[in-house]
């Protein structure tokens, strides 16, 4: 992340928008694994971050990444009933519910607050769900660095 | 002026019958209003409540000094009652800790306890939604364009000394360790710079998700004018919306950030 912090902007002058998915390890972890296996291909934009239920999330997680330099954030889990602990991921979308309007009041755009369900079936939806909020940050551009959930350098 | 009179008189007798070992309340300091704590009758006599009292002296509960003088009586109007059903449905206050002398805006109520003062909110004071002036104003700031809300924040947030106030003087913010305390790992930067301010603000308001009984106190104490009040109301209103009634009202009730309903909203889920 440090690195790619320093580097919004490719060489070629593209804007690479950096996407931090925070999924869960039973359900959308394993889909993002049947996409790979599966050998599809989708945007390299997206780090993926593994927890073992969408409802360890913590919403400083979320503060972090911002923080660090993403340009959007993507919380993704089992389908409601699906869950391995039966009740995270109902808990994860409360939670999001309140914290993602949140952050939109405090001036962090919606287009870059992404939740989701993906199944460890759903390689093909885990790519095209990946395409498409890649599309959708690019529209939206960098994660503008005046942001006051942003780090700025030292100067 | 008979209002007071009759608190003062309630106050004093709860204190000489031995009912209460400390009468929690409000007195005149200048333009403001301090907290009086009376441990004998006759302090009680300097008791007042009026509009200028802002702060919640629920928030004086989880001190270990006031714990030893239980049960103790609190001057409460309907926000620092609503406070203490939410401490008592959180297991911080158990019935027999506290009295209420309720009041209300021109309006007292007596003495009750905590199942009395629930009773009366459910009465009297049900459902009490933000003011019209301060819903108004999160409706302006919510039309803004993102990058203008962001600017407006970072306007706000850049104010904040972290003198944590607005922590002191909430009544919900009762942990021993706050999480922008703990620093292994370090979630909430310290250093002079805009994100920590952000995340330690965001979080505070978060924590406080249906928890929070738009009081004013963390507002009125902060001393750099930071517009706390948008952000709790913002999720009042949502919490409202997400799950159909305030908090405060029903010591049973089960918490907001913690419980779920299979039919919570399901629109932002792609």
């Amino acid at each position: 992340m440090t690195q790619a912090a320093s580097q919004p902007v490719q060489a070629s002058g593209t804007f690479e928008p950096r996407i931090v998915a925070f999924v869960c390890t039973w359900c959308t972890y394993a889909g993002a694994d049947l996409a790979g296996t599966s050998r599809m291909t989708y945007a390299p934009n997206v780090r993926i971050v593994k927890l073992p239920c969408t409802g360890r999330i913590d919403p400083l997680f979320v503060l972090k990444a911002f923080e660090g330099g993403a340009d959007a954030v993507l919380v993704s889990g089992c389908h409601p009933g699906d869950c391995h602990y039966t009740s995270g991921n109902f808990h994860a979308r409360r939670r999001w519910a309140l914290f993602h309007r949140l952050l939109a009041f405090t001036g962090i755009d919606e287009r870059r607050l992404f939740f989701s369900w993906v199944s460890a079936a759903e390689g093909r939806k885990f790519a095209d769900l990946i395409n498409d909020i890649t599309e959708k940050v690019r529209e939206a551009g960098p994660f503008d660095a005046s942001n006051p959930a942003r780090r700025r350098p030292w100067k | 002026m008979e209002m007071i009179e009759a608190l003062r008189q309630d106050a004093a007798k709860l204190l000489a019958d031995g009912r209460a070992k400390m009468v929690i309340g409000y007195q005149v300091r200048g333009e403001h209003r301090a907290p009086l704590f009376a441990a004998k009758a006759d302090q009680a006599q300097a008791l007042v409540y009026d509009d200028a009292c802002r702060q919640n002296l629920a928030a004086y509960l989880r001190k270990t000094e006031v714990r030893r003088m239980m049960p103790v009586a609190v001057v409460a109007g309907p926000a620092v009652m609503r406070s203490l059903v939410l401490l008592q449905s959180e297991a911080q206050l158990s019935a027999g800790d506290v009295l209420v002398l309720a009041v209300g805006p021109a309006a007292y109520h007596g003495v009750l306890d905590l199942a009395g003062a629930a009773a009366l909110l459910k009465e009297k004071y049900a459902n009490q939604a933000p003011s019209a002036e301060l819903l108004a104003e999160v409706k302006r700031v919510g039309a803004m364009t993102a990058d203008e809300r962001s600017a407006f924040w970072a306007g706000q947030f850049a104010k904040c000394t972290r003198c944590y106030a607005c922590r002191a003087a909430c009544p919900m913010c009762y942990c021993t360790r706050c999480i922008v305390e703990k620093n292994v790992p370090q979630w909430i930067s310290t250093a002079a710079a805009a994100h920590g301010n952000y995340a330690w603000n965001i979080i505070r308001a978060f924590h406080l998700a249906g928890r929070c009984t738009l009081c004013g106190a963390c507002e009125a104490a902060c001393p750099q004018g930071i517009p706390l009040m948008l952000l709790n109301a913002l999720l009042d209103a949502e919490v409202a919306e997400e799950v159909g009634e305030r908090p405060g009202y029903d010591p049973e009730a089960k918490p907001v950030i913690g419980s779920w309903s299979p039919d919570d909203d399901n629109d932002f889920v792609r």
